[in-house]
């Protein structure tokens, strides 16, 4: 271990040895949000669906869209945290640990969802059992057990060199079984040429490959929309969509975590404004790209008249006026605002940007789902008015908040386990201020 | 540092109080005694000259409503002002129950028309509920023909008078329509005449059964007067419907087995990413075992 990297885990081993009131407090109310959901859950299982908003023609509601919005911003993760890490870009060791934890994470939870829309668990096997290659559905199912295997070990080979320093670190305050721990996951990581060569070869493989299953495994999900002949969604562009809408999605919450890590563990020396603006220019970069892919897809259903599109369209500028704006307006243009003119790039205006995002990009999925299930090209018959509008429910919004807070306690916990910015090799890299704009 | 933490403690508080206020309004909703009942109560007059009645008994939760079932809903008749009984009905899983009646046991006031009640006694969980209408007798009988290879669809509409005669129901419109795997298909729409009477030439598309069978069904749709009158009738002039079998082994979309390109593509993807996944996990072993093999430099 370098002198430099000792000096780095001296510097971060408090948050890490010890967890104090605040830490505590945080936990607690983490846990009380989740609580909240499990006793939401346990309602849902034992009244049925009943309790939430989605009916028999609204099917899906914000289960699906909080399933979409973790898996974009996982995806977008795996693709920022791969990108950085194969184009060797020189800032990218102080916020790249936290997207890796963002795709891990954000992939366990999304996907729970998706259990939260199913009516009869029980006969969730029969998914495997009776799966056919031709459905999407299945195509989704194989595609993100893919990309967890996929994103587990490149976040292993990613903490490996620093699973070593933890475990070679013998000043750090931790129990026994801790420590051990490190020992065994660190694989006996010594830091050989044999043992970097090996180490560096298979990390690049996985960064191409977690890109690469991003793209495939995010395209995928928007194909369970866009293959389907309904208003809204039978769209080519739909996949290349979805993607960049993930990825600008994640760079988002990668900001917010960059914000609140920097504050709580107080790392104002490692991640800089000028971090804040490199990932706020990236997410200026993809607003831009998500405006003219929305803006195309609204124009050519807009343009084309077709009887279902301009009802649909009308009905997310009537009954949808104001989500339709956040998401399709100012979650569009208050980036290019804020991060295009120097005078307002601060920290703060650029992490309070990327909360704006998040809501609009949540939004936006909202719009996705929600109104095409409500004007579908067969019309809603025989069917109490009521069921055919969407109204979630305290259950819907519980289990909400439930994942959001498991989100913020799995990276709690996480920066617990391991220094939220990474340690090896971090001096080997350019001072974030020598080579950023 | 301070403001972060006043805000998380509030929130927390927040969630705490929240928690059991929530049980709480579940429980208050559970344990209450009486809930009010609603009845729908709607009425279809059938041209083998019966009445149908039915009445759907529910209960709202959280303003969706919810139908009641096993309860005995009692239907009846006014005559001069005094309920006469036509029978009992027992409410199926949704809240239906459904009653024919003949109407020629019937006994129509003076001005033709009659007053149909139906009724929940209550139950000690449940409040007792009425509801009624008044209409007056019609009947719908549809007959075909062909005149000169077009093929005809006729409809003859009458009611009865205060004598309990029947006589020529005019200037109202029919609605036509053939049940569809989902709802009915309307084909078209006519006006009773002077005599009761009306005449449609019947489209030769019509997807029928294997036969070409299909029944028509023609109906007066919430009349004032008549309320809901509905007539049926079969006949064969539909297109026969014909079933293909797809060659042998088919691997269209909607079969079991997938098509070819799809298996070979998903194989070739997926084998390509966990080879990929398999030499990484093969690089990890070898990390660990060539451990021994050099000296630490880290």
């Amino acid at each position: 271990m370098e002198n430099n990297e000792k000096q780095l885990l001296k510097e971060f081993a408090p948050q890490i040895e010890r967890t104090g009131v605040q830490g505590y407090i945080w936990i607690l109310f983490l846990l009380s949000v989740i609580g909240l959901g499990l006793y939401a859950f346990i309602q849902q299982v034992t009244k049925g669906h009943i309790v939430t908003g989605m009916r028999d023609n609204v099917v899906w509601g914000i289960y699906i869209v909080n399933f979409i919005f973790f898996m974009g911003v996982s995806y977008a993760g795996a693709l920022i945290s791969g990108t950085l890490h194969l184009f060797r870009t020189a800032w990218r060791k102080p916020v790249i640990r936290m997207a890796e934890f963002i795709t891990i994470i954000s992939l366990l939870i999304g996907p729970c969802y998706i259990l939260l829309c199913i009516g009869r668990l029980d006969k969730l096997h029969y998914l495997v059992l009776h799966g056919r290659i031709q459905s999407p559905i299945t195509w989704d199912v194989i595609a993100i057990s893919t990309d967890i295997f996929g994103c587990f070990i490149f976040l292993y080979l990613a903490v490996l060199r620093d699973l070593a320093n933890m475990r070679d670190f013998e000043e750090l305050q931790l129990p026994r079984w801790r420590k051990k721990l490190y020992k065994v996951l660190a694989l006996g990581y010594t830091g050989t040429e044999d043992q970097k060569k090996r180490l560096e070869r298979a990390t690049n493989i996985m960064a191409t490959m977690v890109i690469a299953i991003a793209i495939i495994v995010y395209s995928v999900l928007a194909w369970i929309f866009s293959v389907t002949l309904q208003p809204g969604w039978h769209s080519t562009i739909f996949g290349p969509y979805f993607v960049i809408a993930a990825v600008y999605s994640g760079s988002a919450v990668l900001i917010i975590s960059m914000w609140f890590f920097r504050k709580v563990y107080h790392l104002e020396q490692y991640i800089t404004k000028k971090h804040f603006v490199a990932v706020g220019m990236i997410m200026l970069v993809l607003a831009a790209f998500f405006g003219y892919f929305t803006f195309s897809d609204y124009l050519t259903k807009w343009y084309g008249s077709e009887k279902n599109d301009e009802l649909l369209i009308q009905l997310l500028f009537k009954e949808f006026y104001w989500p339709f704006i956040i998401s399709n307006y100012v979650g569009v243009l208050l980036p290019l605002l804020v991060v295009g003119i120097a005078k307002f790039r601060t920290i703060t205006n650029i992490t309070l940007t990327a909360v704006v995002v998040i809501i609009a990009l949540w939004l936006n999925r909202y719009l996705i789902v929600i109104p095409t299930l409500q004007s579908p090209y067969l019309p809603i018959q025989d069917s109490r008015p009521e069921w055919s509008i969407y109204q979630s429910t305290w259950v819907e919004w519980s289990l909400t908040a439930a994942g959001v807070a498991m989100f913020c306690l799995l990276f709690t916990l996480a920066s617990k386990f391991i220094p939220i910015v990474t340690v090896a090799g971090n001096t080997q890299e350019a001072k974030p201020e020598d080579v950023l704009v | 540092m301070k403001k972060y933490l006043y805000i998380i403690i509030s929130l927390a508080v927040l969630t705490i109080l929240l928690f059991p206020s929530l049980t709480r309004a579940e429980e208050k909703k559970d344990s209450s005694t009486i809930q009010e009942s609603h009845l729908a109560f709607s009425y279809v007059c059938t041209s083998n000259d019966s009445v149908c009645l039915t009445a759907n008994l529910y209960i709202k939760k959280e303003s969706d409503p919810f139908g009641l079932k096993n309860a005995t809903i009692g239907f009846f008749c006014k005559e001069d002002n005094t309920l006469v009984p036509l029978g009992n009905a027992v409410t199926d899983q949704d809240g239906n129950a459904v009653l024919m009646v003949v109407i020629s046991k019937l006994h129509p006031g003076k001005d033709g028309m009659i007053t149909y009640v139906s009724r929940f006694d209550g139950t000690p969980k449940y409040t007792s509920v009425s509801e009624s209408f008044t209409a007056e007798p019609a009947k719908l009988r549809i007959t075909f023909n062909v005149q000169d290879s077009i093929r005809y669809l006729n409809v003859t509409g009458t009611r009865k008078d205060a004598k309990g005669q029947e006589v020529a129901l005019t200037k109202e419109t029919v609605l036509l329509y053939v049940p569809r795997l989902f709802s009915l298909l309307k084909i078209g729409e006519v006006a009773l005449d002077e005599e009761g009477k009306a005449s449609f030439e019947f489209p030769n598309d019509i997807v029928g059964d294997t036969l070409g069978n299909l029944k028509i069904i023609a109906k007066i749709e919430e009349n004032d007067k008549y309320g809901f009158v509905q007539g049926t009738s079969n006949i064969n002039w539909g297109v026969p419907k014909q079933y293909y079998k797809a060659e042998v082994p088919s691997r269209e979309l909607w079969t079991p087995i997938a098509p070819l390109w799809m298996i070979i593509t998903l194989i070739i993807m997926l084998a390509g990413v966990w080879a990929h996944y398999m030499y990484a996990v093969w690089e990890l072993f070898m990390i660990k075992v060539n451990n021994k093999k050099d000296n630490p430099t880290i």
